[in-house]
């Protein structure tokens, strides 16, 4: 019915809108934040392809009549009657098997490197500069960079999008609880809060890390640690606006419990500033993250991360691509963050400047 | 004025509590961490007590005592007593605290002097960065801003967004490791040192050669230094200026007759200019905060890096130090910044 109207009068169709499908809308028609969405999105989802895409492992291997899947189980040099040891090299076999033409075949995948196997070439000693082979050269381990520039990818952002959900789950709640019950929480509640906003952050978690070498997750909890106080304050002035309007005594003098006019009522309505602050955050828990593992603090070796391999290249000054293919993958995904910021920024909130002149 | 003054004064009895909060939380971690000196020093005599003990016995097969030498009690004691770690952690904080307050931070580890010294002699290196920085980048950022508020959608506002995106998606010790990569004769262009505040040679220059010298040391860091505020600075004073321009005031300037560049630079520009107020109060806090990354990247010797270092060497006693400076200078920043903020806007109360 309403696709109906729509054709006829498509002016109406726009006002009937929900407001959410109008910013979405919105955000679509402004191309560059819409295409860097689309771009980031198919990269991310790519990322989780990478052991297909980017391994060392064989995806299919046939020998001797049998089918062997190496992604998945592990197999010993022995099984396919190489004499090294631990697990089978799938580069050489293929090698062999297509040499000695006895109808064994194994298929690698389109980038046959992995991220944490040394490629000791004997003529030359890592890091090695760009080759065909090696597409962005190899770091001080002779680890293939650019397969561990697309595993940093997948870790960086995937970090990212948990650390600002955990930091958006803890600022959201306090930034309610003290808009909603004000008065003494509040006060109470806003001095713990400019305390802890005091402490410098990355410093702090460079010295936790320097006691405790922290895994993925102890990072996550770290950053989003200090991450939610920016939060609170615009949640808990929207609050305040919210609390006084109408519809909100209305729901308290039909008797709703605190708990539903806060998250059925309040909430909902409260959101919009913080939700499109989103991407921003994005870029800067990418960054600490990139500065963290820059300085060494960040996570344990061997995790690809773009700061590990400029951290090499402040040690190989000469090695130029160990500097400039990480940061040119850190500018690039921050940069296309940014667009989608300033997109759904625009969407959600659009400033109109009128001027006279 | 009785209000914004009471409001001062709770805010500077507010760093109280604050400081204590901080410094126990980081006094005890640092206390009952693993590998703290103590430790290490006790590790040091022991591997040199199994040598030792290896050593007479000649070849009577040595080996496998390294475990069993055990330090004596009484040396145990002295040690500890010299660490300070004969005492409870409350009594630890407390004798701490007392000399903090004398202005006494302890003495460093590593280099063997009072802590506060060895921080101080860092000073003038990161205060010059930073204070360059700082400079430049007011100087650049509020004259781009203000022409990309007047010249709002043409070319020169969307070209110039290209500069102000860069800086959104770069961290600036980042762009100074490109550069230094691009530009320090590593192997592209031989045009900048690679790092360190000055030549080896520094002291033998004439001083035009010294000035150049300097200089040619400065340009790198310092435009690491100004990426990192760049684009949040530009745009700042753009859309302020913007928003000012659509007030009333302006209309009714522009209908008494008042010429646009009156309007725009008398009128306008002196309330845009409020926001950036309170960025000046950090000014105090940018000597310290945050630039270990650039300084650990041109390898300068500055506040920065001796935190990172000491970090690194376990050096706790300057771990604290840093922690202590930093955190007060950033809660004065915040405090300076209110009052820059209220001095600069009548119509700001605070209650």
């Amino acid at each position: 019915m309403s696709q109906n109207a729509g054709q006829t009068t498509p002016n109406t169709d726009y006002a009937s809108m929900s407001l959410f499908k109008k910013r979405l809308k919105k955000f679509k028609s402004i191309k560059r934040g819409y295409y860097s969405f689309l771009i980031i999105i198919t990269a991310y989802i790519l990322s989780f392809f990478c052991p297909m895409l980017m391994n060392n492992k064989a995806l299919i291997v046939r020998y001797d009549g049998d089918f062997y899947f190496p992604l998945l189980k592990y197999y010993p040099a022995a099984t396919f009657g190489q004499t090294d040891y631990g697990e089978a090299n799938y580069r050489t076999l293929k090698a062999e098997f297509e040499a000695s033409g006895t109808g064994n075949w194994a298929i690698m995948p389109p980038y046959p490197y992995g991220p944490f196997e040394s490629l000791t070439d004997p003529s030359s000693y890592p890091p090695n500069p760009p080759s065909s082979r090696h597409w962005f050269g190899t770091d001080d381990r002779g680890r293939d960079v650019f397969v561990r520039l697309f595993y940093g990818l997948r870790i960086s952002l995937t970090f990212a999008l948990i650390s600002v959900t955990v930091a958006y789950f803890i600022g959201i709640s306090i930034g309610a609880m003290l808009g909603y019950f004000s008065g003494k929480v509040d006060l109470f509640g806003q001095r713990l809060i400019e305390i802890w906003s005091s402490i410098p952050f990355l410093y702090t978690i460079m010295i936790l890390s320097s006691i405790i070498r922290p895994n993925f997750y102890m990072l996550v909890f770290f950053i989003s640690a200090f991450g939610w106080m920016g939060m609170t304050y615009f949640i808990r002035g929207e609050f305040y606006r919210e609390k006084a309007k109408d519809y909100v005594h209305a729901a308290i003098s039909m008797g709703a419990k605190d708990r539903k006019i806060v998250f059925k009522h309040i909430l909902p309505n409260a959101l919009t500033p913080v939700i499109a602050f989103g991407p921003f955050h994005i870029v800067g828990d990418i960054g600490a993250l990139v500065s963290l593992d820059y300085l060494g603090f960040g996570l344990p070796p061997p995790t690809p991360s773009w700061g590990e391999l400029v951290g090499q290249g402040v040690a190989n000054i000469f090695s130029w691509w160990l500097v400039l293919f990480p940061f040119g993958a850190l500018f690039l995904t921050l940069m296309l963050v940014v667009f989608i910021g300033e997109a759904i920024r625009e969407a959600f909130d659009p400033r109109v400047f009128s001027r006279l002149r | 004025m009785g209000g914004l003054t009471s409001y001062f004064i709770r805010r500077l009895l507010l760093v109280i509590p604050t400081f204590l909060g901080i410094t126990l939380i980081f006094f005890t971690i640092l206390q009952v961490v693993p590998g703290g000196p103590l430790e290490q020093e006790i590790m040091k005599l022991r591997a040199g007590m199994a040598s030792l003990g290896g050593g007479e016995a000649g070849g009577g097969g040595g080996g496998g005592t390294m475990g069993a030498v055990e330090i004596p009690a009484e040396a145990m004691e002295q040690m500890k007593k010299f660490y300070g770690m004969d005492k409870p952690i409350i009594a630890r904080y407390g004798i701490w605290l007392w000399n903090v307050l004398h202005l006494d931070l302890g003495t460093s580890y590593v280099y063997a002097e009072p802590v506060w010294e060895v921080i101080k002699s860092r000073f003038p290196v990161s205060i010059y960065f930073g204070v360059i920085g700082f400079l430049l980048s007011y100087s650049i950022c509020i004259p781009l801003g203000v022409i990309k508020a007047i010249k709002h959608l043409s070319k020169f506002d969307v070209g110039s967004s290209v500069l102000v995106i860069i800086g959104y998606s770069t961290p600036g010790w980042a762009l100074g490791l490109v550069l230094l990569v691009l530009l320090g004769g590593g192997s592209f262009w031989n045009l900048v040192p690679l790092g360190e505040f000055r030549s080896e040679n520094f002291a033998q220059l004439s001083w035009i050669g010294q000035i150049l010298d300097q200089a040619h040391h400065t340009i790198l860091p310092v435009i690491a230094y100004m990426i990192g505020g760049f684009a949040t600075l530009t745009i700042m004073m753009k859309n302020s200026l913007l928003e000012n321009l659509g007030q009333d005031y302006v209309r009714t300037a522009f209908a008494k007759g008042l010429p646009e560049k009156r309007v725009i630079f008398v009128h306008a520009l002196r309330n845009s200019l409020i926001p950036l107020a309170t960025g000046v109060g950090h000014l105090i806090s940018i000597f310290l905060a945050g630039n270990f990354l650039i300084e650990r990247t041109f390898n300068i010797n500055g506040i920065g890096m001796l935190g990172y270092q000491s970090l690194i060497q376990r050096d706790y006693p300057i771990v604290l130090g840093f922690l202590v400076i930093s955190g007060m200078l950033g809660l004065i920043g915040n405090i300076l910044s209110d009052v820059a903020y209220a001095l600069v806007d009548p119509r700001i109360r605070f209650k």
